[in-house]
Parts: C-alpha cells; sequence; structure tokens
C-alpha cells in the first residue's frame, strides 16, 4: 500500500480509460499521456493497462508501505526516495517505509508513477481511471488527499534499476521555437465554415495554454477564430482531441475528462497519437497545429507503437542479459 | 559465469539484436572477444590500460555493452563528478543500448576519482566507466 503524504494539484488514479461507456455519455478518463503510463507498466512488467498516479504538479509526496517496484515516466521530475536521485523514465525498488519526494518538474505537464501489479482500486464501468466529472472510478472518485491509502496489487518481485528513453525524445518532432508543442490535427466536420483567411489564421498562430486549461479541456488563447456565419448545431458526439470553436473565438481541445457530447462547431481533431503531447504541454506554454491527412495519422500510431514494441523486447532483452 | 558454447552463442545473438560490433570478457583464467563480422561504424572501446590504477581505487565498471552516458540526455549535469562523495550503488552513468538506459553503479562509498568512460563511447561488458577510491562509510 502506499500512502499520499503530500499533494498539490489534481492528482489521480488512472489506467488507459474506460473506453466501452461513450454510447452511455460515460467519457474515457484514463491518463492524459498514456505512452508514458504504458512505457512505466512495461518497466514492470505489469498489463499495460494497469493503474498509476497521474501527478500533474509538484511538491508530491508519498510512503511505501511495503517492499515495492515502481517507476516514474511522463515528465521530467526532480525525485528523491531515501536520499537517491531517480532519474527520469525509471524503475526502483522502494523499501517499506520509504518516502518518495518530487520535488520539481522541469518538463513536462504531468507524471506517472506506477507500481508493480498496479494500484488496486475497485474497477468501475470497465476500468480504475478516476472520472471527475461523474465522481466515481479511482479513489472514492476524487483526487487524491494526504493520508489517503491506495492499494496496491502484491508481487514482491525484486527488480534493478532500469532506465528507457522518454517518447519525447525517440518520438521527436522540430518544433519552431522552444516552449512550443506542435501536434499534427485532421480536420473536423465544420472546417469548410471559416473563410481561407480564418482558417490560415488558425495554422498559423502560436495558441498559447491558459491557465483554465485541465483533464476536462485546454482552453487556448490568440487570434479570434470565428466561422463566416456562427454555426449553430445540436448537441453531437464528440471525443478527447477535439478542437471547438465556441462564439468567443477562442479553441478549446478537448481532453480526456471532456463531455461525451457538446455543439460548438469543430474545426479540427488532434490525431490520437499526439494527444500524450498536449497531456504534457505546460499552462502558459504555447501549442501550434500542423494539418495532417488520415493516413498520416495512422502512420503517426503505428509509430507511437513502434516505440512502446521496441520498449518492450529491450526490456525483455536486458532482463535476459543482466539475469 | 562459465564461457562456454552456448554462452558465446546467446552474446553472439545479444550482439546482434542490440547492433553492437564487439564485446570482450575477462575472467579468471579465460578470456573471450566476439567480434560481428558486419561491417559497423563505430569501434568498441578499448579497455583503459591498468597500469595508472591506483591499487586503493575501485572501478565501477559496465555490466552491458552499450554507449556511455555521462548525463541523462534531459539533464545538463553529469552523475557524478570528480572529488564528489557517492554512497555504494550510486549511479555514476549510464549505458544505452537501443532505448534502455541500464545504470553503471558505484560498487563502493567513496570519492570520484576519475569518470574514466566519455558520453557517446562505445563500452562492453566489464568496461571501466569510473575510479573511485573508497572511504568508509
Amino acid at each position: 500500500m502506499i500512502e499520499i503524504l503530500s499533494v498539490t494539484g489534481p492528482a489521480s488514479v488512472q489506467d488507459l480509460g474506460r473506453f466501452d461507456q461513450v454510447r452511455f455519455g460515460v467519457g474515457t478518463s484514463g491518463a492524459m499521456d498514456d505512452v508514458a503510463l504504458r512505457a512505466g507498466n512495461i518497466l514492470l512488467g505489469n498489463d499495460e493497462n494497469a493503474a498509476g498516479i497521474e501527478i500533474p504538479m509538484t511538491p508530491f509526496k508519498l510512503r511505501f508501505g511495503r517492499d515495492t517496484a515502481f517507476a516514474l515516466t511522463g515528465a521530467d521530475v526532480e525525485a528523491e526516495i531515501a536520499g537517491r536521485t531517480i532519474p527520469p523514465w525509471w524503475r526502483t525498488q522502494a523499501r517499506a517505509g520509504d518516502v518518495l519526494t518530487l520535488k520539481a518538474m522541469p518538463r513536462g505537464a504531468r507524471s506517472y508513477l506506477t507500481v508493480s501489479g498496479g494500484i488496486d482500486v475497485p474497477i468501475v464501468l470497465g476500468s480504475r481511471s478516476t472520472q471527475f466529472r461523474g465522481e466515481f472510478g479511482g479513489l472514492h472518485g476524487r483526487p487524491l488527499q494526504v493520508g489517503d491509502i491506495l492499494p496496491c496489487a502484491s508481487w514482491s518481485v525484486t527488480i534493478r534499476d532500469l532506465g528507457i528513453e522518454p517518447a519525447e525524445i525517440t518520438l521527436a518532432r522540430s518544433s519552431a521555437a522552444a516552449d512550443e508543442t506542435t501536434v499534427r490535427v485532421v480536420i473536423a466536420g465544420e472546417y469548410d465554415g471559416f473563410d481561407a483567411a480564418t482558417q490560415q489564421l488558425f495554422w498559423q498562430s502560436s495558441w498559447k495554454i491558459t491557465p483554465q486549461s485541465n483533464r476536462y479541456g485546454y482552453r487556448l488563447q490568440g487570434p479570434e477564430v470565428k466561422p463566416t456565419v456562427p454555426i449553430e448545431k445540436r448537441s453531437h458526439g464528440i471525443v478527447p482531441g477535439v478542437i471547438q470553436i465556441p462564439p468567443n473565438g477562442q479553441p478549446i481541445i478537448q481532453m480526456r475528462d471532456a463531455q461525451t457530447s457538446g455543439g460548438y462547431p469543430k474545426i479540427a481533431t488532434v490525431i490520437s497519437a499526439d494527444l500524450w503531447r498536449v497531456g504534457q504541454a505546460r499552462l502558459g506554454s504555447r501549442l501550434r497545429f500542423e494539418q495532417t491527412s488520415y493516413a498520416d495519422a495512422l502512420a503517426a500510431e503505428t509509430e507511437k507503437s513502434a516505440y512502446l514494441d521496441r520498449i518492450r523486447a529491450s526490456v525483455r532483452l536486458v532482463e535476459e542479459c543482466l539475469t | 559465469m562459465t564461457i562456454d558454447l552456448p554462452t558465446i552463442e546467446r552474446l553472439a545473438g545479444m550482439l546482434e539484436r542490440s547492433g553492437v560490433a564487439a564485446i570482450e570478457i575477462e575472467e579468471a583464467g579465460q578470456s573471450l572477444k566476439l567480434v560481428m563480422d558486419r561491417p559497423i561504424a563505430a569501434a568498441p572501446a578499448r579497455a583503459a590500460s591498468a597500469s595508472a590504477v591506483d591499487d586503493a581505487s575501485v572501478t565501477a565498471k559496465a555490466d552491458i555493452a552499450g554507449h556511455f552516458l555521462a548525463a541523462h540526455p534531459w539533464r545538463a549535469k553529469p552523475f557524478v563528478e570528480p572529488g564528489q562523495r557517492i554512497e555504494a550503488g550510486a549511479i555514476i552513468g549510464l549505458v544505452k543500448v537501443g532505448l534502455i538506459y541500464a545504470p553503471v553503479v558505484a560498487p563502493a562509498a567513496g570519492i570520484v576519482d576519475t569518470v574514466i568512460a566519455e558520453t557517446g563511447a562505445l563500452v562492453g561488458y566489464g568496461s571501466p566507466v569510473a575510479r573511485i577510491r573508497p572511504v568508509a562509510a
């Protein structure tokens, strides 16, 4: 078990998400950076859907109640356990009573703590993910608080320290400027409702991520992007990644805790292979959209899978080599 | 480890899969050098000569073949610097093999004397990475 000693911001238990309930209006939730959660689970030999803790802010501190192998992936954090510094994207062993401290997050927006066997909260509607909107899943359907005790599925394996190359390095894409993230998008249903000049504005702007950005959605700030004539649609199904344009002309990217329906016009959709990049984009930093085709979006998904396949194979190879 | 034929075969398989050109292993009374006959761009770093080694110092060695990294790619600061006091088990650097970053750890507590391997250099199994002057913990 794990005891939360200090928490800043809405940390929560997340697995990959709740994918079979969208037709009932239940959003997916799940890790904002699915690549990092999977990578942590691969390092530990877990099922890749095992639940971990998504940590959006530091300082964060917890105590391990028993000997536990764990991994930290996702954002770069300055982390320490029992006086040892833990490098990024790393697995190591905690002893019973050890305190893990995440002191600062110099890069990225969400760190993932995965533990051997996974965080063992009850499965609700097919997933352990915390659903903030519906207040279920995870631990009592809410963000973690000081004093919370999280059960871990017991696996008393001892592992040696090992790191993997962060996804951001392997899957790097050239970025126009520092502190700017470029994500690939496909155009969406109402794209043609914007005139050519406005469409150009959407592509050419560097969008600032406002403080009103979270697991529900990212509200962006930049030049006004408005349709030629106001578009009023009935609410219809939307998915994480959809970029809506509300009447103020400032885009909103729907994220993991988004509603399952909405009526604002949709200008584009972030491809699923790049959603983790949005999840790691920091408040106050900038986003740029790059138009891509459906075929290239699928190719990007393949590239992401290939990275995870290589990690899986490499971890196996090293275990074989060093034991 | 005894160096028998199955071991050599297994090592050769690992070299091939990890794209490493060569490996040298020295054990008491036996030594092995495996070189892949495919052309591979970089030559392996030769094991540093033992002549200059201070008898009192201990050596942190790589236990896997790959490229040495003195610092994590996300960090400007190396894991250790000469003169630094470290504990047994402290991370001295990383060996990058494909997407894996395997740690090289200090065999004993002490003061870092020299980091022998350079970032980017190919190290082999048993390659010395750093010298440490032990101090009583």
